[in-house]
């Protein structure tokens, strides 16, 4: 059972692409944990790099002031569970739905609040920096979503060619 | 380590011109030492001597306390007054009286207000008597009502006793429109002032540290915990959520 070219080719871009998807995760996770102002790595300053975050998840004024905070404590850590999930290879499918789904909503938030003239920096990082503009936009729209959509669709692709080619022999078998 | 890369410059230096070290050996390393520490002492001092004003008193608190949190605003801009109304009131009521926060105003008076300076010229005169408190509550309270005619005496006089109040009109009456406001960064908010105000500097002071946060608009905010400043925040925050950033602090 050889590979075609095209199939490896395909597995090696999605490998990187999903490599790359972990990687802006981790880094967008590790910006909104990593203790700010200099402070030592403990339980209590990441406690305090969470409560900063949850200011910023305040500043887009779409949720309720209930719900800020358990999405500001959830988020840092379901990046992190995605990426490695994505890393994972395992039910790519689904992670990199998921990945797709999470870049959406953090477009549709960004696009709200520039919308809104809101002034606010996105906070994808971490806290500080220039409020969401453009950029923000175009980055978040023009790169992080085609590759997330990218390694869906290539997923699926991947899933049917392995279903085809499992599929072959047994019916060669059958004939024979 | 600039203590060494320098010594081995100067070897580097010994070695590439020989006659240059050679009477006195290490009395290169000797200057390097006397220009490195000219030099720290040099870059030590500020570019420009400026001298910080003492502000008056437009804070709630010690200033000992764990916490500083220092707040931008305009008292005519409607997210202040709801950043103050139901956010900065808290603060004070409950984390300023027990010595955990200590909540510094800082003036931000933007150009599309067109009293914003006036009010802020109201507020730092009422400060010089003691009065901030009363002040900022009466500004933000009657927002509307003066900022449609610009009658803010009307305001501050009926926050406070008529002894007071005189003491501030006097303050008030050594200058006239305008007053200063923060129209660009790099405009000192001082240029077109014509009759000043005996407090406009420390409102100018406040516009130059607004600036140098890059605040874009108000509301904003600085919170420091044991020297440790954070970034800056550029929009009002709900009070649930800052309740939890100064709990999370005062628990570590």
């Amino acid at each position: 059972m050889e590979q075609t070219s095209r199939q490896k080719t395909g597995k090696i871009l999605l490998t990187i692409g999903r490599i790359v998807l972990a990687g802006i995760f981790l880094a967008a996770a590790f910006g909104k944990l990593k203790p700010l102002a200099g402070m030592p790595w403990t339980v209590a300053s990441v406690k305090t790099s969470l409560a900063m975050f949850a200011m910023g998840v305040d500043s887009f004024q779409i949720l309720p002031a209930w719900a800020v905070s358990p999405l500001a404590h959830f988020l840092p850590f379901f990046e992190i569970v995605l990426a490695i999930w994505l890393l994972s290879g395992f039910a790519l499918r689904v992670s990199s739905l998921l990945s797709t789904l999470a870049i959406c909503v953090f477009i549709y938030a960004m696009f709200s609040a520039w919308h809104r003239g809101l002034a606010i920096n996105c906070g994808c990082f971490g806290q500080g920096g220039a409020p969401i503009g453009l950029w923000d936009l175009t980055r978040d729209a023009v790169l992080f979503l085609p590759l997330s959509l990218a390694i869906f669709i290539g997923s699926i692709f991947m899933r049917r060619s392995k279903r085809v080619e499992s599929a072959t022999p047994v019916a060669q078998h059958t004939t024979a | 380590m600039r203590f060494v890369r320098t010594r081995k410059e100067g070897e580097m230096d010994r070695r590439s011109k020989p006659g240059l070290f050679a009477r006195k050996p290490g009395s290169g390393f000797r200057i390097s030492v006397v220009l490195i520490a000219i030099l720290c002492a040099v870059s030590k001092l500020p570019a420009t001597p400026q001298t910080t004003l003492r502000a008056p008193g437009k804070s709630y608190g010690v200033s000992t306390a764990p916490i500083k949190m220092e707040v931008y605003s305009d008292y005519q801009c409607p997210y202040c007054r709801a950043f103050y109304d139901q956010t900065l009131t808290q603060v004070i009521r409950y984390y300023v009286p027990s010595g955990k926060v200590y909540l510094v105003h800082h003036d931000f008076p933007m150009p599309m207000h067109k009293y914003s300076g006036e009010a802020a010229r109201w507020a730092n005169a009422c400060a010089e008597v003691g009065q901030f408190e009363a002040a900022e509550t009466a500004l933000y309270d009657n927002q509307d009502a003066w900022g449609s005619d610009g009658d803010i005496a009307k305001y501050i006089a009926a926050a406070m006793p008529a002894s007071d109040f005189k003491r501030v009109e006097a303050i008030m009456k050594q200058g006239a429109m305008p007053a200063p406001q923060a129209h660009f960064p790099s405009a000192d908010p001082m240029t077109g002032i014509v009759h000043p105000c005996p407090v406009d500097p420390y409102i100018a002071q406040d516009i130059r540290l607004g600036y140098k946060i890059s605040t874009p608009g108000t509301p904003a905010f600085v919170v420091t915990y044991k020297g440790h400043t954070f970034a800056p925040v550029y929009f009002a925050v709900s009070w649930p959520v800052l309740k939890q950033l100064f709990d999370t602090l005062l628990q570590q």
